[in-house]
């Protein structure tokens, strides 16, 4: 799924750039190595994503190599090397939501979009990320954040399914969708 | 506004206590609305803006502040009212649909029963019990928590004003670096990881390894799938696991904090990085702190989303830029720790506990808890019960009374199986062995474990097979793969048990299962690989009827295992 990132042409390092020059100013290279990956946090906070053109501007930035900064993001979960789709969803799998059913929606998108964790469905509508640890609100279980904003709780296939089909329907604002019960 | 002496921070406190008392000692109507991850999950948004309207139109002089979580995630939103004359009532559920309704009975000087959970006063109240009798408050006893839900976790002046800091500057300029580890040491206070090692023998090893500099490092990382009290803490009382930190920092006498805390916690790090700020603006972090020459120094790290970081050199690579993949010990980390100097790193909420430990004693806190587990626990619950949150038990605590009055037993319409214990390390506890403490000890001998106090209640629908899988699944996904008996051990595993759960048993599966995972847990390198194969195992210690249907019959009581439905069944594949 990864390496189909758009060329560094098209992306505008100017954001990252400046967050870099003001909140990233390493004092020796140990400094350096600590920042990395909350730099790549600021990255994909940015571009949804942590874009290679970002990595070599991270890199320079911070006197490391790409490959050290690849290094860490293949390891962690969280980051995605390739643009995601239009909305991004963190679908909580924590032992709450697994006793509420979440391997259900699980093997649904599996099953019905050949889509595992940090895939993104065909149509490009949604890139899912399973958080494999736990959201910590429980009390909605099963629960899932969307676009890193509202949550949708005690889903099942059912109400999965019709907020898929609210996203593909909506033109890219998630604004003012509600949570469902 | 920078303090530079102790009796600075005297005077600061006391205006910060006058000011306290005066702003809820007087004539305006103070609103308190619990502001944390879970609550903005539930709407607490749309309940701020909705209250804002409704109490500007009703002309009361109000205020409305942010607090933090107190634990009640079942009542999620809710709201703390303080009148001008009248004790503070908590309403719970505050949902915009109630907030109307609400503000015009106050209006009318009238205090509707209808959700509220209870009036902080020793007696009732227009008909409100006292909030210490309400079934979920209870049993618990608050250390940690006192002032959770209680003060805006983003002032540095309300943490003061509620005691905050006062250990720590006593730890500074009163103590010896001794005395600080001798009162830790008599506290007994027990790692709130899950290993459960004293911490004061930590500190000591620290300060007894001459190798500079030092540093002291808090584990906030909290990825298990079960639990959520670490950052509830942080998100209500940043400061006090800071103070904490602290207090480590001027114990080993190094200016070198450090806090790793999961990427995922956004709420959490973004409140802890503001308790640090206001810190350094208020001059207890940085150079010569109080004028007393030494300086002191917080760095807050964070990660991207891998289990195996909370493992303590795991932790410590992380931070330093590497993968966080665990190595072999000794050397253990007081000795090579965070760029291979001592380090002593201990979990958020063991530092919590410090800041008590020091304004009360090492002896005060020994004489909480049992014989052997000291202080209190913040523990978690997950599943289908009344009321989810974290509270806070006295170590020792039952566990029955825990899941069935705190907790509320069983939501309607469920039947409780069991709770899943100890994280993703430990077994099961069946509803029927839940008579024992809530303590090291007493866990371990029925063979469950307290761990970080995490525990997830499942109902009768669940089936025993499939929830050890999707448990031993948690561990294979997040092995770091290092070491092979952890990286092709626990893949085995799971694909015994994808067997058994499509009817496909090999022959003499259990002595398979036994056999496997003795070799991951003997061969393993670190903590998550010696324990991975536990919850399975401890699942067919308590359940062996289910996982017999399983081996023997092909068929899945609850009917949750692809076994169960012939359709999706896989060819079959050649005898073991």
């Amino acid at each position: 799924m990864a390496h189909s990132a758009p060329a560094s042409a098209d992306i505008d390092l100017e954001p990252l750039r400046a967050i870099l020059n003001e909140h990233f100013n390493p004092e020796n290279y140990q400094d350096s190595l600590e920042l990395i990956v909350q730099a790549c946090q600021e990255a994909q906070h940015i571009y949804g994503y942590v874009p290679k053109a970002a990595t070599e501007l991270i890199a320079e930035h911070l006197g490391v190599t790409t490959n050290r900064i690849y290094g860490l993001l293949t390891f962690y979960a969280d980051f995605l090397t390739a643009p995601p789709g239009k909305h991004t969803m963190l679908l909580c799998h924590g032992a709450a939501c697994y006793v509420g059913g979440s391997q259900k929606i699980v093997n649904y998108l599996d099953q019905q979009y050949d889509v595992d964790s940090g895939h993104t469905t065909r149509d490009g509508t949604l890139t899912v990320q399973y958080v494999n640890g736990c959201l910590g609100v429980c009390d909605l279980a099963p629960v899932a954040q969307l676009d890193h904003g509202p949550y949708y709780g005690h889903l099942t296939v059912e109400s999965f399914e019709e907020l898929l089909e609210s996203l593909r329907n909506d033109d890219g604002s998630s604004e003012d969708s509600d949570e469902t019960e | 506004m920078k303090l530079s002496s102790q009796q600075d921070f005297q005077a600061y406190a006391a205006d910060a206590r006058k000011n306290w008392d005066e702003r809820f000692g007087g004539s305006r109507w103070i609103i308190s609305v619990g502001v944390s991850e879970c609550s903005k999950a539930k709407g607490v948004q749309d309940t701020l803006s909705n209250l804002e309207l409704h109490l500007d139109n009703s002309g009361l002089d109000y205020e409305i502040r942010h607090v933090g979580c107190a634990g009640w995630c079942f009542a999620e939103p809710y709201i703390e009212v303080s009148p001008p004359d009248g004790p503070p009532i908590i309403y719970g559920n505050v949902v915009t649909d109630v907030v109307p309704e609400l503000v015009q009975a106050f209006k009318n000087g009238q205090f509707p029963t209808e959700n509220a959970l209870g009036v902080r006063s020793e007696s009732a109240f227009e008909g409100i019990q006292p909030l210490s009798e309400h079934p979920f408050m209870k049993g618990q006893r608050r250390l940690l928590m006192e002032r959770s839900g209680v003060i805006d976790p983003e002032s540095i002046e309300e943490y003061i004003a509620r005691g905050g800091y006062s250990a720590f500057v006593r730890a500074l300029t009163e103590m010896t670096p001794e005395e600080i580890v001798h009162e830790v040491k008599e506290s007994n206070v027990r790692g709130r990881g899950g290993a459960g090692f004293p911490a004061g023998i930590k500190w000591e090893s620290g300060r007894r390894t001459q190798a500079w500099p030092k540093y002291v490092v808090a584990n906030s990382h909290e990825g298990e799938p079960n639990v959520f009290k670490d950052r509830r803490l942080i998100e209500s009382d940043p400061h006090l696991v800071l103070e904490g930190i602290m207090i480590a920092c001027v114990a080993l006498e190094t200016p070198h904090g450090y806090n790793y805390i999961g990427g995922e916690h956004v709420l959490a790090l973004s409140r802890f990085q503001k308790a640090v700020d206001q810190a350094y603006e208020l001059g207890l972090l940085g150079e010569n702190v109080l004028g007393t020459g030494k300086s002191f120094h917080m760095r807050v790290r964070s990660g991207g989303g891998a289990y195996i970081c909370g493992e303590g050199s795991a932790l410590m690579y992380a931070i330093m830029g590497e993968r966080g993949q665990p190595r072999t010990k000794p050397p253990r980390s007081v000795e090579e720790g965070v760029w291979r100097r001592p380090t002593v790193l201990n979990n958020t909420e063991t530092y919590a506990a410090v800041p008590s430990i020091i304004n009360n004693g090492g002896a005060w806190y020994a004489d909480i808890g049992t014989d052997e587990s000291k202080g209190t626990k913040l523990v978690t619950i997950q599943g289908p019960v009344k009321r989810i949150g974290v509270a806070e038990v006295e170590m020792g605590f039952s566990m029955r009374e825990l899941i069935e009055e705190i907790y509320g037993g069983a939501k309607d319409g469920y039947t409780l199986k069991g709770i899943q214990m100890g994280g993703v390390s430990a077994g099961p506890l069946r509803m029927d062995q839940l008579d024992v403490g809530i303590d090291f000890e007493s866990l371990d001998e029925v063979g469950a474990m307290l761990g970080s106090g995490g525990f997830v209640a499942f109902d009768e629908s669940i089936c025993a097979v499939d929830f050890a899988r999707y448990l031993t699944r948690f561990n294979r996904y997040e092995s770091c793969a290092k070491c092979t008996p952890c990286r092709l051990g626990n893949k085995a595993l799971l694909e015994i048990v994808d067997k058994v759960r499509h009817g496909q048993s090999p022959a003499d599966v259990a002595a398979l299962i036994q056999g496997t995972s003795d070799n991951i847990i003997d061969l393993s390198l670190c903590g998550l690989g010696q324990v991975a194969p536990m919850p399975l195992l401890g699942m067919m210690k308590a359940f062996p009827e289910e996982f017999e249907a399983h081996f023997r019959e092909g068929r899945c009581p609850q009917g949750q295992c692809t076994v169960s439905q012939p359709h999706i069944r896989l060819e079959p594949v050649a005898a073991d």
